[in-house]
């Protein structure tokens, strides 16, 4: 019997140090530099072998949710999607994407584990229903469970899809919130940065760089964001790289007509003290070094000629666009007149995407 | 990984039938501290713990028991039934049901706290689950506890699928209300370690077919310190292995706790 209580209580020991080494965090934190994670698309399409231009575009996704009225951002109550609701969404994206045919694509908030979009890897589905070969992806977003509302397990974050093979790709933190309880940052977002080398023919030093910035800071976090965004540009082009980068800054251009949006997007049952990230006027200079150092897919005085052709973005589930807030720059150039704002996809994200060409230096 | 899991508590088990069948217990089928086991509370004693149940014994033949922190919620009751000895084994049979609807619209809410989404109807439901618990002294200080249990639930209404709780012991817990009908099996070991310090380790499996997401595996661990017949402190880990809709994942509880107290009414 000794053998027997030796062995049961030997069970019990094994156990503790198999705990060890399978404990996951509640919610996941980030070093300030990490590996994002790769991804291979299922079926392997073969790039071009030369190129001239590279069209690039910038998406945010809205994790598929479609225009869904989705609680958390649109004055809705829906706070789980189907699955028929999710690949309906994905399917729509894909399809502009085999139109549009970018070569590279920067995605904000697409969901690979998440609850709310019943748990589809929706980088590995867009690799699998489009022409591209390779993604990464940094969260934004993950924890086992967010206590709140249902919302249950999530990872959202960060994609740059490529055609052709991602030799390094990293993740890099961007400060926190600091307008927000401890407990309350503990379970919201970690903002960052993916950046990514892009083997593109010809070239070895290329990058792309996709941020999105917050949304719905009342403090001076997101321009701490977008000046570390603008530093790490300033990095590559100091080291002599080219880059294409980009994303949702949640900021308005330079000089934009309407800055305040907080009266008409006041929700039921919210009041207008506990509104968040709808009031843009005291962040109009913010994009300015961005501007005055790079090279807008959308030049400045081209967005201020006619603002509405440029927006990307309503909160309102079923309006039009009525912000820019997304956007594409280079350190080398744009093919002349090639950007475009989707403005078509309404039915597809709170966000329509922007692309544009870039030229491949000789 | 689930075949593997299923593996090794079939071999624990093996091993220990020479053992199980080796003697038989004259022993009486009352016993102090046996919750999990096929013994009864002597009658007229109560035991209750913060985490464990409410447990009373109305007689030599029945014990009676409820989980009290959360029966203002998810009213539950549990009777345990003694039965005749079979092959040297302790035989009981034990029958309860339970009424999560209150608890589970309670955190079915918007803002901080909410575990379901608001968006969902919970509908009435109760489970009532049947197990068949066999024990055995199979040494002085040592014994075996089997169980075996099927579950059932009865709903009002349409329970959606995206309303499941994902997370460890509450998913397979809750997994008879999505799929109707469930099983689990376990077996535990308990022994004393030296005066009275006892040890218990135990395995479950719960199985709910037809489901997507149909296994999950727990095993824990505890040290248990009775002090008297009135007072015991109990410390461990829980380990968990189960399916979710994201895919398969070990969690641990560590450390867990509780202390127990017990009165003999009458």
């Amino acid at each position: 019997m000794s053998y027997l209580k030796t062995k049961c209580f030997g069970l019990l020991i094994i156990s503790f140090l198999l705990i060890f080494v399978t404990c996951d965090p509640l919610v996941t934190q980030f070093e300030d530099l990490e590996d994002s994670i790769m991804y291979t698309s299922k079926n392997i399409k073969a790039p071009p072998i030369t190129v001239d231009t590279v069209t690039v575009m910038t998406w945010n996704i809205r994790f598929g949710a479609g225009r869904v009225p989705w609680f958390g951002d649109s004055c809705g109550d829906r706070v789980m999607l189907t699955e028929n609701e999710v690949l309906s969404s994905l399917e729509g994206i894909a399809v502009l994407l085999n139109q549009v045919k970018p070569d590279i694509l920067l995605l904000q908030e697409i969901d690979v584990e998440s609850k709310r979009t019943r748990y589809v890897d929706q980088v590995q589905w867009l690799l699998n229903h489009s022409h591209f070969n390779y993604a990464t992806y940094a969260s934004v977003w993950k924890a086992q469970w967010i206590p709140s509302d249902g919302l249950g397990r999530m990872n959202m974050g960060n994609a740059i899809l490529s055609r052709w093979p991602i030799e390094e790709a990293v993740r890099i933190q961007l400060p926190l919130r600091g307008d927000q309880d401890e407990l309350t940052k503990y379970f919201y977002l970690r903002r960052n940065i993916l950046k990514a080398k892009i083997l593109l023919p010809g070239l070895d030093n290329f990058y792309t760089v996709n941020v999105h910035t917050s949304a719905f800071s009342m403090d001076d976090t997101k321009q701490k964001q977008i000046n570390i965004f603008t530093a790490e540009l300033d990095n590559i082009t100091a080291d002599g790289g080219l880059f294409v980068a980009g994303g949702d800054l949640n900021t308005l251009p330079s000089g934009a007509s309407f800055t305040n949006y907080c009266p008409g997007e006041l929700c039921p049952d919210e009041k207008p003290e506990d509104q968040e990230g709808c009031d843009y006027s005291l962040e109009t200079t913010w994009l300015n070094q961005l501007y005055s150092t790079y090279t807008p897919a959308i030049a400045l005085d081209k967005y201020l000629s006619d603002e509405e052709k440029y927006f990307t973005h309503t909160p309102d589930w079923t309006g039009f666009w009525d912000r820019k807030l997304d956007y594409l720059f280079t350190n080398h150039k744009w093919i002349l007149n090639s950007a475009s704002t989707h403005q078509e996809t309404t039915a597809l994200s709170d966000h329509a995407p922007v692309s544009v060409k870039w030229e491949v230096p000789k | 990984m689930k075949k593997t899991i299923l593996y090794f508590t079939i071999l624990i088990f093996l091993l220990q039938l020479n053992t199980i069948f080796a003697d038989e217990s004259k022993e009486s089928n009352n016993r102090l501290w046996s919750q999990g086991t096929a013994h009864l509370l002597p009658k007229g004693r109560m035991e209750v713990g913060f985490f464990q149940p409410l447990r009373y014994g109305w007689s030599d033949k029945l014990e009676f028991s409820t989980q009290p922190l959360v029966n203002i919620l998810m009213p539950n009751m549990s009777v345990k039934w003694s039965h005749k000895s079979v092959a040297g084994f302790f035989i009981s049979t034990r029958h309860s049901f339970y009424y999560p609807t209150p608890l589970l619209r309670v955190i079915s809410r918007e803002g901080i706290g909410g575990m379901i989404s608001p968006e969902f109807n919970i509908p009435h439901m109760i489970s009532l689950y049947n197990e068949i618990l066999f024990s055995k002294q199979i040494a002085k200080n040592l014994l075996f506890n089997g169980k075996a249990g099927f579950a059932f639930a009865l709903k009002s209404g349409d329970l959606d699928s995206r309303s499941t709780i994902d997370l460890p012991l509450i998913f397979p817990r809750l997994a008879v209300f999505y799929n109707g009908y469930g099983f689990r099996f376990g077996a535990d070991m308990e022994g004393k370690l030296f005066k009275r310090w006892l040890y218990l380790v135990d395995a479950d499996v719960f199985y709910a077919p037809g489901q997507n997401e149909n296994f999950a595996f727990e095993n824990k661990g505890l040290i248990l310190w009775t002090k008297s017949d009135r007072f015991q402190l109990t410390i461990g880990y829980k380990l968990s292995y189960a399916e979710y809709p994201f895919g398969t994942q070990w969690h641990l509880l560590l450390p867990i706790f509780d202390f127990q107290w017990a009165w003999q009414l009458k």
